[in-house]
């Protein structure tokens, strides 16, 4: 069961964090809230999302699952008001999912979960440097990245503190540097990895609307990307595997 | 000449009043003019030029003018170009939006060859002309009068499709590839304005390309909930000068990547080979494709293939063109040649190492693999679960 409502911020926002990477999803419900963990179709990026009961305006669940169709509610999303209270609310049989807003009343009908790949485990990794940078900044400097190539590395250098980001195209490349107070560490460690722009530029809308994204880094190691959202109630976990230039 | 030949295929992206390389095929040859015809009618063909005003008609010939036909009887290149010189194309002026072209409808349903009597406005004469996509016809003239004496035979399942005017093209072309109606006759009765709910007359050009696209789409709705292929496939094979190389790679994520490479002194290039490169992942491509028709017509084939085989993969295809290719027949030669190589028995390997180096030994070269954006992305690109 669940019924709740909800500002249109925030489930605008939620949509958008998982539907970067893939086009349905397994919703856990329960009276705490609701979450989601799931893998692109090429197993090369997760995406992980919590959004907590008091982050809704109204919130009554029992422990349930659903299968979402995001494709469908993002395409639905544009009829969507800024202001807008959405609701969300469960049929009995549990195979429809009724959202109404502005007026409108959108029934969607619910995948089978059982078609749905199972959730993956977050594999143990062990990633050296761990900091924080304005989500904003981030984004800019992937959207820059995209002009000039398809991939970029990542470096934080132990010695000096400074995270580079540097995406080298067939002829041109661009340069990044953090350092000083765009730069918060909580571990400083020498660390590079290399990754594919397409999945960050995805990823990269939502980490630019976070204040803060949290980054841990390792060498040739996938990078954790962590933010909340929501005023806090909600949060958000990417996790990217790199590029191995072995050739 | 022009760079941009290999991706404009004589479309005229040039500017050029006329292609200059189908121009070299603008044979004269000397047959009769005729001003009547009376024989069988097999198809339909209706010419893009000055769309939504566009000029169309049956095509008349007294023999097969079915692809599928030619390459089982085995024909040569000169034998398919010489079917088609004595082809004739009848035209009436149409619009579009008015598809109640009767009589060539009764053409498309049929399932069999229709008998018809013609009367030409002028005698028409020899004046071939070739183009990319669509198979080149000998003759051409102007209708006073067109007269069908058969009455249509009409497979029930596409009566049951073109006579239903709430089912969607797509739904409809789906409908009738699952039930075994080929491609070649449903371009026939999209051309002639039969499928979908607004129904138009569609140029041949458009409905061959548009016929693919549809069913591979729903072909790959399907294969992409598939489990991935268990091993390395490598597949090959030739048919007029045209190399197919297909290497499918086990994965959950269909991709597909086409490499279509004119080799020196081959149709549409010059002194320089040319080679152009595009793909596509998740459901839908966004953009139509520089390598034109051929990308559709391989891409369904191989979809065919994933489906029938109950996987999904990424796919890689290498299609080479050598200068034995010498005359542009249309899209159905990659089809038919992509069946063809698909229709062998492939090489199953256990790396993407040994894959590449199958096919670059079927292929006789290895000018492809740093052209390969997806090659490249497989190799380089690690998953989550191999940490």
């Amino acid at each position: 069961m669940l019924k709740a409502t909800i500002e249109a911020d925030i489930f605008r926002e939620t949509i958008d964090a998982v539907s970067a990477l893939v086009n349905e999803c397994r919703l856990h419900v329960d009276e705490k809230g609701i979450r989601t963990i799931t893998v692109d179709t090429s197993n090369v990026a997760m995406v992980s999302l919590e959004l907590s009961a008091s982050a809704f305006l109204t919130f009554a669940a029992e422990p349930c699952e659903i299968g979402l169709d995001i494709e469908k509610i993002r395409s639905m999303m544009s009829m969507i008001g800024k202001t807008d209270i959405v609701s969300l609310e469960l049929d009995d049989s549990g195979k429809k999912l009724k959202i109404s807003f502005g007026g409108y009343e959108y029934s969607i009908t619910l995948l089978d979960t059982k078609t749905i790949r199972k959730d993956p485990n977050a594999p143990n990794l062990n990633l050296p440097a761990t900091f924080e940078v304005p989500g904003a900044m981030f984004y800019d400097a992937i959207k820059a990245s995209g002009m000039v190539s398809d991939k970029i590395s990542l470096a934080v250098s132990a010695d000096t503190c400074v995270f580079t980001m540097n995406a080298e195209g067939d002829s041109d490349r661009i340069k990044r540097e953090l350092a000083g107070d765009d730069v918060h560490y909580i571990t400083c460690a020498d660390a590079r990895s290399l990754f594919s722009l397409d999945y960050l530029k995805d990823m990269g809308k939502s980490i630019g609307r976070a204040e803060k994204v949290q980054i841990r880094l390792g060498t040739d190691h996938p990078v954790q990307f962590s933010f909340v959202y929501a005023g806090g109630k909600g949060s958000v976990g990417y996790l990217l595997a790199p590029r191995i230039e072995a050739d | 000449m022009p760079s941009q030949c290999a991706v404009c295929k004589g479309k005229g992206l040039c500017g050029l009043p006329s292609c200059p390389i189908t121009r070299r095929f603008h044979a004269l040859k000397d047959t009769r003019p005729v001003s009547e015809y009376m024989g069988a009618s097999p198809s339909v063909f209706v010419g893009s030029y000055g769309y939504p005003r566009v000029v169309g008609g049956p095509l008349m010939i007294n023999d097969t003018d079915n692809p599928l036909d030619w390459v089982r009887q085995g024909f040569s290149i000169d034998d398919i170009v010489s079917v088609r010189s004595r082809t004739i194309r009848g035209g009436s002026d149409l619009d579009v939006k008015i598809p109640n072209i009767g009589k060539v409808q009764e053409i498309a349903l049929s399932a069999k060859p229709l008998d018809v009597e013609v009367a030409f406005e002028k005698p028409v004469s020899f004046d071939i002309n070739f183009d990319g996509t669509v198979t080149p016809v000998g003759m051409s003239g102007a209708m006073k009068k067109l007269d069908v004496i058969d009455n249509a035979s009409v497979s029930r399942i596409v009566d049951r499709c073109t006579s239903d005017t709430d089912l969607k093209a797509t739904e409809a072309a789906r409908i009738m590839f699952e039930n075994g109606t080929d491609v070649y006759k449903i371009t026939n009765l999209l051309t002639a304005g039969l499928l979908g709910v607004k129904r138009r007359v569609v140029p041949t050009r458009w409905a061959i390309t548009a016929t693919d696209d549809m069913i591979s789409t729903s072909i790959k709705r399907e294969v992409i909930k598939m489990p991935a292929l268990p091993e390395y496939q490598v597949f090959c094979g030739t048919l007029y000068g045209n190399t197919l190389c297909f290497i499918l790679i086990p994965s959950n994520d269909w991709r597909f990547e086409m490499l279509e490479r004119w080799q020196k002194h081959s149709l549409w290039s010059g002194d320089e080979e040319t080679i152009v490169v595009d793909g596509e992942k998740g459901l839908s491509k966004p953009k139509y494709s520089p390598i034109a028709g051929a990308y559709y017509s391989a891409r369904l084939a191989v979809l065919e293939y994933l489906k029938s085989i109950g996987r999904c993969a990424r796919v890689l295809c290498i299609r080479d063109i050598s200068g034995e290719y010498w005359a542009p027949l249309g899209t159905w030669v990659i089809r038919e040649a992509a069946h063809e190589s698909l229709s062998h028995h492939p090489d199953r390997v256990g790396t993407l190492g040994e894959a590449v180096t199958s096919a670059s030994q079927k292929l006789g070269t290895s000018f492809w693999i740093p052209k390969m954006g997806l090659l490249k992305d497989i190799r380089q690109q690690k998953t989550l679960f191999e940490f």
